[in-house]
């Protein structure tokens, strides 16, 4: 494919996933209720346990982080979602395109709905609890957000690649597959409390290094080792990884006949 | 030059994860489409129809056989054959709330359309399609025949040159699939385009296909054109008589197959019409019987797809 195609078949799924989210009240319930809600509960909470700024600054970059990570894969799950709910999976898998303009363009979506929700709670965090999530400046900002996407993308597409396996059952990961990150990955505590095996487990999750990183500019003393370098390569591994899964699901659906039956 | 040449396609569907109950789909299909024809696929419910439309448009792999689609290997060379082709089905489904046009773009932009190029394809298409009045509706407030007419518009969006279509009329009535025809027919006379169609309607494949393939339980028990197929099969010619009083030896009669009675008409299947109807009518004249009204045709090819699927 030259580029130009490439460029326009990513471009056809980010148009695709923007008209589908402009359209729906629920997507935009998605967008703004949970994220919020979840930032000030757990903000009031620190309040009534009289947490002290820093503290509650951990906190809420954690809360952030998810609800950043939560809707930016929710819509990279949409890039097959859609289609599965519509039953018009085999529409897209007849044009010559591959697995990775769906993603991606589903991605680009999810990364400016993952930043303005970020935005949006940036400014709540500091309007209601007097967190201020842009004081390590843009390039260590730059840096935390393209973890939570990258963390975002990796979980968005191995659930397309479970759905793709498993069919519509499959569908409830897309739900709670982000819930895995929240009890590992460091989000409200950190991951020093966690008994020691699963704290090994938590270090080869690419968001706890992003997190561990961002969380120093706001002086808690970083737990582990060049963690934007170690998060870096994780996502690009599991990236790797991921989107293998998810071709060889597809694969797997040509040869099964799972794609037709999604179609029908 | 064949668009399609598929050789001994064979494709078993496993369902289950522990016992893995295996049903047989295709078991050796062979079929030959050359350009630029229409060759329709018919068969019963579960012949095989969609899963051999599937495998030819790249949907589905084969488990055994060979199949090349316009000179590639529907293997190896998947990507090659979907730029050149494309599909549509008679009970179509797209995103929900995306408007008419829209559909149309967001696939034109998957065949590398844009700008300009992709709103005159739009345009065109919804014009071709009837679709103008309709063009910023929603999928899901469209009526069936709408909806079968956007599928067969975003079909074409990649102006393919062969073009699958599983049973294009489905559920419409008789007025819109007329109109459906009409275009699958001018797309042939129009653009050459080649057209491989399943159906269940035999007044569909005999006004549309120059060539037909029986499709049954994964195996394709006769082909060739609608007329060559009623002689191959020999059904015979249907001698339709009204008689008074009735004759009920024509049953008994030589060279008659069999008669069923039909609203006051005796249909009687003969093995040669022209050879057998002087002596059928000599009969009933000798025998004092009136002949009231007389009807010869060939068989409809709805009777050889009956002979055929038993």
């Amino acid at each position: 494919m030259s580029w130009r195609a490439e460029v326009l078949a990513v471009w056809a799924f980010a148009v695709r996933n923007l008209l589908m989210a402009s359209r729906n009240l629920f997507f935009f319930f998605e967008l703004l209720f949970w994220p919020i809600v979840g930032v000030v509960s757990i903000g009031l909470m620190g309040r009534f346990l009289a947490l002290t700024p820093a503290d509650t600054a951990f906190i809420l970059l954690g809360t952030i982080a998810l609800s950043v990570v939560q809707v930016c894969q929710l819509e990279v799950s949409y890039a097959v979602l859609f289609d599965v709910w519509s039953k018009s999976v085999k529409h897209q898998f007849l044009a010559p395109i591959g697995i990775r303009h769906l993603t991606l363009g589903a991605w680009l979506v999810g990364m400016l709905r993952g930043t303005v929700i970020f935005g949006v709670l940036a400014v709540l965090g500091r309007w209601a609890f007097g967190v201020n999530v842009l004081s390590p400046g843009p390039a260590p900002l730059a840096v935390f957000l393209a973890g939570c996407f990258l963390t975002a993308w990796i979980i968005g597409v191995t659930v397309c690649a479970l759905i793709t396996l498993f069919g519509n059952r499959a569908e409830a990961f897309a739900w709670a597959s982000a819930n895995l990150v929240l009890v590992l990955a460091g989000i409200y505590y950190p991951i020093t409390v966690l008994p020691e095996p699963v704290a090994a487990v938590a270090t080869w999750i690419p968001l706890t290094h992003f997190l561990d990183a961002y969380r120093a500019h706001y002086g808690f003393a970083p737990a582990l080792a060049r963690p934007v370098l170690t998060g870096f390569a994780l996502a690009a591994l599991y990236a790797a990884l991921a989107h293998l899964a998810f071709a060889g699901a597809v694969q797997r659906a040509r040869a099964s006949g799972l794609l037709l039956k999604m179609s029908e | 030059m064949l668009a399609v040449e598929a050789r001994e396609v064979v494709k078993t569907f496993r369902a289950g994860w522990i016992s893995r109950r295996r049903t047989p789909a295709l078991r050796g299909v062979s079929l030959a489409v050359p350009r630029g024809a229409v060759v329709g696929v018919l068969g019963p419910n579960g012949a095989g129809k969609t899963t051999l439309l599937s495998i030819l448009a790249t949907l589905l792999v084969p488990d055994g056989g060979e199949v090349r689609v316009l000179g590639h290997d529907v293997r190896r060379e998947a990507a090659r054959i979907r730029r050149r082709m494309n599909m549509a089905s008679g009970r179509p489904s797209f995103l929900w709330s995306l408007r008419v046009g829209e559909i149309i773009a967001f696939y034109g932009r998957l065949y590398g359309l844009h700008g300009r190029a992709l709103a005159r394809r739009v345009d065109e298409l919804v014009e071709m399609f009837e679709l103008t009045t309709h063009r910023r509706v929603p999928y899901n407030e469209l009526s069936t025949g709408l909806k079968q007419r956007l599928a067969l518009a975003k079909a074409l969006v990649n102006d393919p040159e062969l073009l699958f279509l599983d049973e294009p009329t489905l559920g419409l009535d008789p007025d819109v699939s007329l109109r459906i025809r009409a275009h699958i027919a001018g797309l042939r006379r129009e653009r050459g385009v080649t057209i491989l169609l399943t159906t269940h309607y035999m007044r569909e494949a005999e006004e549309l296909c120059d060539e037909i393939a029986f499709l049954k339980d994964g195996l394709i028990l006769a082909r060739g054109t609608p007329d060559a197929l009623k002689r191959r099969i020999r059904l015979g010619d249907v001698v339709a008589l009204r008689v008074e009083p009735p004759a009920p030896w024509l049953r008994e009669a030589p060279g008659v197959l069999r008669c069923a009675e039909v609203d006051g008409w005796v249909e009687c299947t003969v093995d040669d019409a022209e050879r057998r109807l002087p002596e059928l009518l000599a009969r009933l004249y000798a025998g004092g019987n009136q002949l009231r009204g007389l009807q010869v045709r060939e068989p409809q090819l709805e009777e050889v797809f009956v002979e055929l699927a038993r």
